[in-house]
């Protein structure tokens, strides 16, 4: 089966982000950038499908300079090929529009893979803008079969059984290819790379192309980010230390009971 | 022996009137001043408690207390491990942890000046926003920056900068007698006269109260990143380290684990990160090895040329570590050894041993096999870098008053075993209370008469944490 991915570089979500007081946009400049979480489990989630079932994995980014490391990256942990595009006209946009061109990206990268991919995985969300759209709207955009949510999937002849992850537990899908997914979080964690897979990533050359190169057209926008506030700070806490444990706990609840929160 | 004074209502209605608010006596102190992390070497609750806020709070109440032979002790966070902060004595326990302010930085002479109760992590993420590093990096980042000064505290980096030690310039202490005085300077080498810092230093709150630091940094490196090497067992692991060392690699950090320990951090933080199987052969323990520098491709070249030298050695593998959030999982979970035990454990102590680089292999050997012998559950980690190993000993069924013979019957084993290989007591955690028995074994009576001697010229009445490190009971 012959898997692309659409990954994106956020940066480190383990940094806490404020704001450049002089633009009132993210500092994210000096933050180290990173592929999305969760599109390393769908790299994770693939690379164990095909490792298990055949087929090839291949990730495809948009991103500025500084984005093939990243994939090189994702090459020493199980993808087989990458494609990055790099192009002025693709840093603004909203979720409606980058769906719009991974939609055209699709093709570019069926090109150069040379076979047309079984499925399509994005990340469920990604951790610096949280909407959640991407992948359903790509879904639309090809018209093709959408999973959200999913955590597992397993071959059944020539169609995919998803399971997804819901709030009460789990709901099987069956859909035929090629279907876009989009990755939760499994119950394991993305592989580390050994020594020699990354030595032979950092050796890769990533195919990198334009809008012109893809053959990408304009992508309509309806959405604008107007502004962003930082949350308000949080007030310190109440401290509450009595000398047995158990002290403790009631002079909690008395609190909690007399703010009404219990 | 000293003989010490009880406090009387009237002294401590003094000690009351020195620092006004921030005295606590009786039903309002806290068990937690009884104990360190390390209650098997016993509690005591203190009579009064001072939250200091500043020098001449703490110089105030030495003055009260030298001049009626009350006992002092010292305490930071409580994170130590040898019983050092317990007041064995009663009296007066003395709290830096309100001291905890960041005064000044320095970045032209490469230097901060601190309150002794900043937190280790504090201090540390405070200067990686300056583009600095304070490079000392005990395993317990919740630690005191004025406690890691008194145990000379080590940690992970140690094999590349050094511990502790070598990073304090200056410091202001309030001496026995209330005197407030300064020793050192912000200058990179000296050669003037008896080095009083360095005394202060390691002597874990027995000779002076540190009250101010002056703390050298460095410009922090741009990237880091770690190999994971996993070996069949803890022998083939740790044969590697001289061959490692002899390559020149300039490791930050190089640390050994067994199995048994990384699979109780792993079930204590909830996540798998170490793998336990790999090309067909289980995992028995890991090497744990952090390159530091400024320039990526120099550092993956480092890197391979250590993966190259491990795999000719015997390593199952060579894993990369070198994106935030995985190097962050990796060391959190390197660094919850100690608690992932603790919740496992109903009884423990712990051997900081620190032995030669070319002894560490045999002697784990030893621990282990002796461990057994005498009955006990042994879990070791530590710092193959630079010799100093941690080895506990766990228990869930013994009695106490077993498990503290069992352990004092292999301590004597061990200690004597490490001293004969040209080992010391302790690497990094001190001496305290826990381990005078075995300093006193190591180091003979001249030694131990030399320290007594340097001890009786800062605290004649010794009413500075008595029972600890040189006391003689």
């Amino acid at each position: 089966m012959e898997i692309l991915i659409f990954v994106k570089q956020v940066p480190d979500d383990g940094i806490e982000v404020h704001l450049d007081p002089a633009a009132g946009t993210p500092d994210t400049a000096k933050i180290d950038k990173i592929a999305n979480a969760f599109d390393t489990y769908a790299l994770e989630l693939a690379a164990r499908y095909v490792e298990a079932n055949g087929g090839n994995v291949t990730v495809a980014a948009i991103g500025p300079d500084g984005t093939d490391s990243m994939l090189k990256n994702l090459i020493a942990v199980g993808a087989k090929k990458a494609y990055l595009f790099k192009d002025p006209s693709f840093e603004q946009g909203d979720e409606a529009s980058t769906a719009n061109r991974l939609a055209q990206l699709v093709k570019k990268c069926e090109a150069e893979n040379g076979a047309p991919y079984d499925l399509i995985l994005c990340g469920k969300e990604s951790t610096d803008e949280i909407s959640g759209q991407v992948g359903a709207r790509l879904a639309e955009e090809l018209s093709l079969p959408f999973v959200s949510s999913v955590i597992e999937i397993t071959p059944d002849g020539d169609k995919l059984i998803a399971k997804q992850e819901t709030d009460e537990g789990y709901i099987k899908f069956e859909t035929a290819m090629p279907a876009v997914y989009t990755i939760a979080k499994p119950g394991y964690d993305p592989r580390y790379p050994n020594i020699k897979a990354k030595m032979a990533a950092r050796k890769a050359v990533i195919p990198t192309f334009s809008a012109a190169d893809a053959g990408v057209s304009e992508a309509p926008c309806y959405v604008e980010c107007v502004s962003y506030t930082e949350p308000p700070k949080r007030e310190a806490g109440l401290k509450i230390q009595e000398k047995e444990v158990a002290d403790t706990v009631a002079k909690a609840m008395e609190i909690l009971i007399k703010d009404k929160v219990l | 022996m000293a003989t010490y004074n009880t406090l009387t209502p009237e002294l401590i209605e003094q000690l009351k009137a020195a620092a006004p608010g921030h005295v606590l006596v009786g039903a309002d102190i806290n068990d937690d001043y009884s104990h360190d992390e390390m209650p098997i070497y016993g509690t005591k609750a203190p009579d009064v408690v001072l939250q200091a806020a500043n020098a001449e709070e703490i110089s105030a109440f030495m003055k009260i207390c030298n001049a009626n032979k009350i006992p002092v002790t010292t305490r930071g966070a409580g994170t130590g491990l040898v019983g050092g902060c317990v007041p064995v004595y009663g009296g007066v326990v003395i709290e830096t942890t309100k001291m905890n302010k960041i005064l000044e930085y320095d970045l032209e002479n490469f230097s901060v000046t601190i309150e002794p109760g900043v937190l280790l992590q504090d201090l540390a993420e405070d200067c990686l926003k300056r583009g600095m590093m304070y490079p000392p990096d005990p395993g317990e980042k919740l630690a005191t920056v004025g406690g890691n000064v008194s145990t000379n505290a080590g940690g992970m980096r140690a094999v590349k900068y050094g511990t502790t030690r070598d990073y304090v310039l200056a410091m202001k202490v309030v001496l026995p007698n209330g005197d407030i005085t300064s020793f050192g300077a912000k200058v990179s080498k000296t050669s003037s006269g008896y080095s009083l810092s360095n005394l202060i230093i390691g002597s874990e709150g027995t000779l002076g109260i540190i009250v101010e630091l002056t703390l050298k940094l460095i410009p922090a490196p741009k990237k880091t990143i770690s190999l994971i090497v996993p070996y069949e067992d803890l022998e083939s692991a740790i044969s590697t380290v001289p061959k490692f060392k002899m390559a020149n690699l300039d490791p930050q950090a190089l640390e050994f684990m067994e199995r048994e320990i990384i699979l109780s951090s792993e079930r204590y933080l909830g996540r798998e990160v170490f793998p336990k199987k790999l090309n067909g052969q289980d995992v028995g323990a890991y090497l744990l090895i952090t390159f530091d520098g400024q320039d990526e491709d120099e550092l993956m070249a480092r890197a391979e040329t250590a993966a190259e030298l491990l795999l000719d050695a015997g390593a199952i593998d060579v894993m990369v570590v070198d994106e935030p959030q995985k190097l962050r999982d990796t060391w959190a979970t390197r660094s919850s050894f100690l608690e992932a035990i603790e919740a496992e454990t109903k009884l423990l102590d712990e051997c900081d041993v620190v032995v030669p680089i070319k002894e560490i292999a045999r002697f784990l050997t030893f621990a282990k096999k002796t461990g057994e012998e005498c009955g006990l559950i042994i879990k070791s980690f530590g710092h193959a870098g630079d010799g100093n190993l941690h080895i506990y000993q766990c228990s869930n069924d013994l009695e106490k008053e077993e498990f503290v013979k069992r352990v004092d019957n292999y301590f004597e084993i061990l200690y004597k075993e490490a001293v004969e290989c040209g080992g010391l007591v302790s690497g990094e955690h001190g001496i305290g209370r826990g381990k005078v028995k075995y300093l006193t074994e190591s180091l003979g009576d001249v030694n131990m008469e030399l320290m007594r001697g340097i001890k009786n010229v800062f605290d004649p009445n010794l009413i500075l944490n008595p029972g600890k490190v040189c006391y003689q009971s």
